[in-house]
């Protein structure tokens, strides 16, 4: 039942999307791969898009938060640094299997890993660019995939020196990075921390603010392995959300795309409260942040959709 | 799930946990070392003590009282805790003695009399020797047994050492006690082969529970109990009763039948358990082997004591006969099979967390219950309970299973690296465990 005073996010049940994906696991056959580009590199845009069609068509926030643009961001960036990558698309490629093996199915994360394995030493790829948290930490560690290189996007654009041209838009912006969980403390070798503040001042007019907690202990955003969705959580999230509300900053960025679902879902939630307001910052991928100021032009609107102009009930006066 | 397999497949080390131990550890090294910062004290303190006790030495003369007539108590037994020093002075006479006249080859040192006494000097030292170097050798931390397995066991093996060895010091009052013993040289063998299987099997059982690689762990032990075992028992059943035999020559014949038999049926009862559980350890994997030997063991125990009380009661005399035949070796014949029985169970137990385990070093220091993020929410973790320790302890979930969010904010802030996302992984492994039965791993 959909609670209407505080949206329809909290009824959402998640097991319908792994009950698919372990389902999924257990098709081993490689069906026929076309490449049409060889490269070394290799982009893994994991599970983005079943992420991006959950947020747009369930009307949990009216299509305000975009994973699909972290695709288009991160194959955008990595032209700009010269790098053609082949795209290990989820048409042949399984899910990493970080939320099954989290959730305690280690038996499913193995199928997982040793189909996804297979075609990545079939494709011959030489460095995995992934653009998550969840999937560097689990390429890296978990996977143990030997004489492949995994990088996070970051760590690509940092090593391959990225310059972001001049900004057009006159003031100054605050961004605050928050560290996903799996990509710094749980990341024993290579933890992402210095890479993408590194990225966001490259930015000219952009003044990097460091959250109350930050670096190894980032508080989490609130869900991990997409177990739960309820009060418990949401508090969590407020939480951090409330730690970037009181430094007012512009931007809050990020480099995980579950933090996103989670904190894009707080944003749209709290304008559902009697009384409350809206965050007043935009929540961004970090990828999505870098490739907005590429050459200038936003590639991704700012939301200009009111969730009152979408949602019926809000029309007619109810809520 | 067999756990093994959870770490393999989770962790980048294997076998055992990607955590450093022992001397070589790097992380951190808290504290002050003691040398040199401790050691000129110490010593200005011994000196001190070593100088009152020269002087009181010096200035009292302690009141000595006439000397005991030797007729009175004819046997002379020190008291109970210098025994196995005693034993050590009596079982030196087993050495060669002589007397080396020119040990140098120069003529600068003369004649060197090597008799039970300089023997006897050497072994009481002897024991000393590893407490000097202890410190020395073993420069590891840890102090829990499980975490030290090899210190552990020594100290275990010394002890079983010291008991033996006061045995071996009233070895006449035991013989007289329990004639069947027969001779010396069985309470002699008492000497080495009983501490052995202490520290052996102690070994095995630490190294199981600090979750180290297992497999050639319990199958050599065995095996080469199995191999004595089976060398002793040609001899004492075959080689023995046919040179008897043809001592004997026409009296043969009296070695009677029932008696041949009770000892062939006891002997094959030993044989048993030592070749089903070499067997199970060798060939099947952990699950099987201890689903196998937990009823084989108890069987077979309540078996041997029957079948020993059955033979007793009703036939003294082959039970005399087996006594006699088997005593004297009976540090193999017996000793070997309880040796294999407590190396398989020790060395099979079903592991516990291995988590449980590290979270065992938690101080309670709280720094993680501060960093929890869902105890600030969670209605059932609130309460400034302390997440580790009490998760250990099993007073308190610490964070409920399901709710933690693995973000691992509580690994950053533990002083010890308690990672608690990894209990966490391995719980959530466990309580959906549905895959078949691992191979011989582990």
């Amino acid at each position: 039942m959909i609670d209407p005073l505080y949206g329809p996010a909290r009824a959402i049940p998640h097991p319908v999307l792994f009950r698919l994906l372990d389902a999924e696991a257990d098709s081993t056959a490689v069906p026929e791969i076309k490449v049409e580009q060889a490269s070394e590199f290799a982009y893994y845009p994991g599970c983005i898009d079943y992420y991006d069609q959950e947020m747009q068509f369930s009307h949990l926030n009216y299509g305000e938060t975009n994973h699909g643009i972290i695709f288009d961001s991160t194959v955008k960036l990595l032209k700009a640094v010269g790098i053609e990558p082949m795209i290990l698309d989820r048409s042949f490629m399984k899910c990493c299997g970080h939320d099954q093996l989290w959730q305690g199915k280690v038996d499913v994360f193995q199928k997982m890993r040793e189909y996804n394995t297979r075609v990545i030493r079939m494709l011959k790829v030489k460095t995995l660019i992934v653009s998550c948290a969840e999937g560097y930490r689990t390429f890296k560690l978990d996977y143990q995939l030997e004489g492949i290189t995994v990088k996070h996007i970051t760590q690509v654009l940092y090593e391959r020196g990225l310059r972001v041209p001049p900004s057009k838009e006159g003031k100054k912006i605050r961004v605050a990075y928050q560290d996903p969980c799996r990509s710094c403390r749980q990341m024993p070798v290579d933890p992402i921390y210095d890479e993408p503040r590194d990225l966001v001042q490259r930015v000219d007019n952009a003044e990097l603010v460091e959250l109350k907690t930050f670096r190894a202990d980032a508080q989490c955003c609130g869900v991990a392995q997409m177990m739960y969705c309820n009060d418990k959580t949401k508090g969590i999230t407020d939480l951090r959300m409330k730690e970037a509300a009181e430094l007012d900053v512009d931007y809050l960025l990020t480099a995980c795309p579950k933090c996103l679902t989670h904190f894009g879902c707080m944003h749209h939630e709290n304008a559902w409260k009697p009384g409350g307001e809206r965050y007043k910052f935009r929540v961004l991928d970090i990828t999505h942040f870098l490739a907005e100021r590429l050459d200038g032009s936003e590639i991704g609107k700012a939301p200009t959709i009111l969730p009152a102009e979408r949602d019926p009930r809000l029309k007619a006066g109810g809520g | 799930m067999e756990l093994e397999l959870v770490r393999q497949r989770v962790f980048e080390e294997k076998p055992g946990f990607p955590r450093q131990y022992g001397p070589d550890r790097t992380d951190r090294q808290p504290g002050q070392p003691f040398w040199p910062h401790e050691v000129y004290r110490d010593l200005v303190l011994i000196l001190l003590m070593v100088a009152i006790l020269f002087l009181l030495s010096a200035a009292i003369t302690p009141p000595v009282g006439p000397a005991k007539d030797p007729t009175i108590q004819p046997f002379i037994v020190p008291d109970w805790y210098l025994l196995f020093s005693w034993g050590l002075l009596k079982v030196a006479e087993i050495f060669p003695t002589g007397v080396i006249p020119d040990p140098l080859g120069n003529g600068l040192l003369g004649p060197v009399s090597v008799d039970t006494g300089f023997w006897g000097d050497i072994l009481t030292s002897l024991p000393v020797i590893p407490l000097f170097l202890l410190p020395l050798l073993d420069r590891g931390r840890e102090e829990r047994p499980a975490k030290a397995p090899l210190r552990s066991a020594l100290g275990l093996y010394l002890i079983a050492w010291i008991f033996s060895s006061s045995l071996y010091a009233i070895n006449n009052l035991v013989i007289e006690k329990w004639p069947f013993i027969g001779g010396d040289d069985t309470l002699k063998w008492f000497f080495v082969i009983p501490p052995l299987y202490v520290g052996i099997a102690s070994y095995v059982g630490l190294r199981r529970l600090g979750y180290r690689e297992m497999y050639w762990w319990r199958v050599i032990p065995i095996g080469v109990a199995l191999w004595l075992f089976s060398v002793q028992a040609l001899d004492t059943f075959v080689l023995q009763p046919l040179d008897a035999g043809r001592s004997l020559g026409a009296h043969a014949a009296t070695l009677a039948l029932p008696q041949i038999q009770g000892l062939a049926f006891i002997v094959l009862m030993l044989f048993a358990v030592m070749v089903v559980t070499f067997y199970a350890v060798t060939f099947l994997d952990e699950r099987r082997a201890r689903a196998l030997l937990k009823p084989f063991f108890v069987v077979w125990i309540v078996l041997f004591l029957l079948v020993g009380k059955f033979i007793e009661s009703t036939q003294p005399a082959s039970f005399d006969f087996i006594l006699h035949q088997t005593i004297p070796s009976m540090h193999l014949l017996y000793g070997a099979p309880i040796f294999v029985l407590i190396t398989a169970y020790v060395g099979l137990r079903e592991p516990y967390s291995a988590y449980e385990y590290l979270l065992n070093e938690c101080y309670q220091c709280g720094k993680c219950h501060t960093a929890c993020p869902v105890t600030k929410v969670e209605d059932d973790a609130l309460g400034g309970l302390n997440l580790v320790y009490n998760t250990f302890k099993k007073q308190h979930d610490g964070v409920p299973l399901w709710t933690c969010l693995a973000c691992d904010a509580c690994s950053a802030v533990c002083p010890l690296d308690i990672k608690y996302s990894d209990y966490i992984l391995e719980e959530r492994a466990k309580a959906l465990a549905v895959g078949p039965p691992s191979g011989r791993a582990s």
